[in-house]
């Protein structure tokens, strides 16, 4: 056995989106990567929606098309399902700006799609170690000079770490770049069923004309239960992918089980005819840091780059979160790649990935919703009333036959106020205004 | 200098199968694939006897090209050389066939240098046959020892190996000369967890890949489809037990629910059939 050193040029650790792109861009530029990766393979503790955003694919491989990647359904039809406790507003766009080529969004399966980012990250000369888990730092003079991890003569070293680990972030907290473990307010739980049905019966039930035709959906109300959280909707080829996500803290007041959030979306009237006679292929839950900027980490420090989940770097709103984390694994990897040019790995010389995150949607959008999720928190109301009242209004507008107008209005202003009262209402909206633009 | 050889397969992990409904398969998209569970038991078993007497491990399996991956995990346990046996002219082979196939790479094996042992595991989670490994020992001549759970000595020097087997009533311990045969249970050895040095050198091991021509020409008759009498007429999932049915001793009293269950077991047929039978 060898009595060397295991030396390379950059450890990565953790083989998701942040960590096989930041491999990638760091091997494309002769560098000599080792991503370590905890899973028997990459992918497999990964788990989303979900859709992969096509502008930061092709931003790493131009070709990425050409490339077979393997994708389920590109998203030719998104937007909001409201629902009340028996009923369905549906809001959604398909065709326009969504019918772009190549499309926007892809629906896609980590399990697929994860080990096959990374055997591109492989092609461009990284070296992935899996099923090995990184406990800790190995420091010289008090900088990070590689990783320790679980296994036997498990040392690792390397100037510079990017550190990928996802949402549960013990060696982001470790470092100090964070004082605090995740906080239960600020983190969802999001449950999901994957159920397989033939592809031309949710081409039928959903009204896509073919396999090449998707859905990502959004759903808010009655899915919920009235907690801080979303519901969702995802088309893939053969199967419908739903679920929902709340945050920790709403659960444990509740005392609701997220697999009866879950069951009881499933069947709601206007879900369950969707996945009737499916068969259920997997049924997971994964945890999404969703504080952003107010649960951000440092971003660096001597010898550590910080990207992706580990970072908060997720968009609760616009369901971002795997194309942050590409491109911050992608500056992360050019960062490193400076760094060594430069021959300084000091916290100070990595402080440009601060910088270009800056000056990309990354940060600046991280910033401007700061308050989104406090704001869901405080505002339950969007998960119950409004989704409500939306089903109600438009029901009674359309069906207000034989009624004197005048006084069907009033029914639909009451059937608000009778909620929520009127100024309040404006409030909320306000309020909502606020959390997204960001003042 | 001992040379041990262990004969492993790459099977899907059946822990998570599904079946199609309509075609009565197994789906095989997304299942992830593993070095069977009692071969790698076997592996870890050969590596510390190799570690303890010291001498060479070589693994052998027939497969896909990706099946690479499995004998990459038996590098990462201590094996020294893997030999991948794979081609499209053994597609569709039985257990006959693949007995054959793996029987003659053993033994090309062995006229390069001499095999003391061979290892299976006592049988493959996706077909459960334990034909295998049985199969290549009456090929090759060698004693067979089946549900091996414990090896106590393997004496090179007076040529014999004492081994613990499982029966249905206990365990034997069989000393058997050597070269010999085995078939594992998992209790035979702990599965090791691999230095981070010696998983790096399981990653970037490539195997040996022998085609059905070079360097064993395998009759073409006795391989893939036209050498596998065996027919899968029908596979299906079974139909699932009915729930158990509960007598509450609480609402009957226990002689009450002892007698209520005796006469449901009475009236049910299969058992009246049975108890017939017994007298």
């Amino acid at each position: 056995m060898s009595k060397d050193k295991l030396q390379y040029d950059v450890i990565v650790v953790g083989a998701g989106m942040a960590g096989s792109t930041a491999a990638a861009i760091a091997a494309r530029e002769g560098l000599n990567v080792a991503v370590i990766e905890r899973g028997v393979k990459p992918g497999s503790k990964n788990y989303f929606g979900g859709a992969l955003y096509t502008h930061a694919l092709v931003d790493i491989y131009p070709d990425f098309f050409d490339r077979k990647p393997p994708l389920e359904r590109p998203v030719t039809e998104t937007g909001f399902w409201f629902l009340s406790d028996d009923g369905l507003v549906k809001a959604t766009v398909q065709g326009g700006v969504v019918n772009s080529d190549p499309i926007d969004a892809y629906v896609a399966l980590r399990a697929e799609f994860d080990p096959w980012w990374a055997e591109q990250a492989v092609a461009e000369g990284a070296f992935i170690i899996p099923k090995t888990l990184v406990e800790d730092f190995l420091y010289e003079d008090g900088k990070v000079v590689g990783v320790k991890t679980d296994r036997p003569e498990g040392d690792v070293y390397a100037p510079v770490v990017i550190v990928c680990e996802g949402v549960n972030n013990l060696l982001t907290q470790k470092l100090g770049l964070i004082d605090h473990d995740l906080k239960i307010s600020k983190t969802a739980l999001a449950v999901k069923q994957m159920i397989s049905i033939p592809a031309k019966d949710i081409n039928a039930r959903l009204g896509l004309p073919d396999n090449n035709h998707g859905m990502a959906i959004s759903v808010m109300g009655d899915v919920s239960m009235g907690l801080a959280g979303l519901g969702f909707l995802y088309t893939a080829k053969g199967a419908l992918s739903l679920g929902v996500g709340v945050t920790l803290d709403a659960l444990q007041e509740s005392g609701i089980k997220p697999y009866e959030l879950l069951q009881r979306y499933l069947e709601h009237p206007a879900i369950a005819p969707l996945i009737k006679d499916g068969q259920m292929m997997e049924y997971g839950a994964h945890l999404i840091p969703e504080g952003g900027w107010t649960t951000m980490p440092r971003l660096y420090t001597d010898g550590v780059l910080v990207a992706g989940d580990a970072a908060s770097m997720v968009n609760a709103l616009h369901w971002e979160g795997t194309n942050m984390a590409i491109t911050a694994g992608k500056q992360a990897g050019l960062t490193a790649v400076e760094a060594h040019k430069k021959g300084d790995f000091s916290a100070k010389s990595l402080s440009t990935y601060q910088d270009k995150l800056s000056d990309l949607f990354v940060l600046q959008d991280m910033k401007q919703y700061r308050k989104f999720s406090a704001f869901l928190k405080n505002h339950p109301q969007f998960m119950d009333i409004y989704p409500t009242f939306i089903n109600d209004a438009l029901g009674m507008f359309f069906t207000g036959f034989g009624k004197p107008k005048r006084k069907l209005y009033k029914d639909i202003l009451r059937s608000l106020t009778s909620r929520r009262p009127l100024f309040k209402a404006i409030g909320d909206i306000i309020a909502f205004g606020r959390s997204i633009i960001g003042i | 200098m001992i040379h041990l050889l262990v004969s492993v397969k790459q099977v899907p992990d059946t822990t998570n199968i599904r079946i199609d409904p309509e075609t009565g398969s197994m789906i095989r998209k997304g299942v992830p694939a593993i070095l069977n569970p009692y071969d790698a038991h076997a592996v870890a078993s050969a590596a510390e006897w190799k570690k303890k007497l010291g001498g060479k491990l070589t693994v052998v399996t027939m497969g896909p090209p990706a099946a690479e991956e499995a004998l990459q995990e038996c590098i990462e346990m201590g094996a020294d050389r893997a030999v991948l046996v794979s081609d499209r002219a053994f597609a569709g082979s039985d257990t006959l066939a693949t007995s054959y196939v793996l029987a003659e790479a053993i033994r090309k094996i062995d006229q390069e240098d001499h095999v003391d042992m061979v290892f299976f595991g006592k049988q493959a989670i996706d077909g459960d046959t334990a034909q295998v490994g049985p199969g290549v020992a009456i090929r090759l001549g060698l004693p067979l020892v089946t549900y091996a759970v414990e090896i106590q000595d393997i004496n090179e020097e007076e040529g014999y190996a004492l081994i613990i087997r499982k029966t249905e009533s206990g365990k034997e311990i069989i000393k058997t000369k050597l070269p010999a045969a085995l078939t594992a249970e998992k209790a035979i050895a702990d599965i090791p967890y691999a230095a981070l040095p010696d998983l790096i050198t399981s990653l970037k091991y490539k195997p040996e890949v022998w085609s059905a021509q070079e360097p064993v020409a395998y009759d073409v008759a006795q391989i893939g489809l036209e050498g596998s009498p065996t027919m899968v007429a029908k596979s299906g999932s079974p139909e699932a037990h009915e729930p158990a049915e509960t007598i509450s001793v609480e609402e009957n009293g226990l002689a009450g629910a002892v007698e209520t269950a005796l006469g449901k077991m009475l009236s049910n047929t299969s058992v009246a059939a049975l108890l017939e039978d017994q007298q």
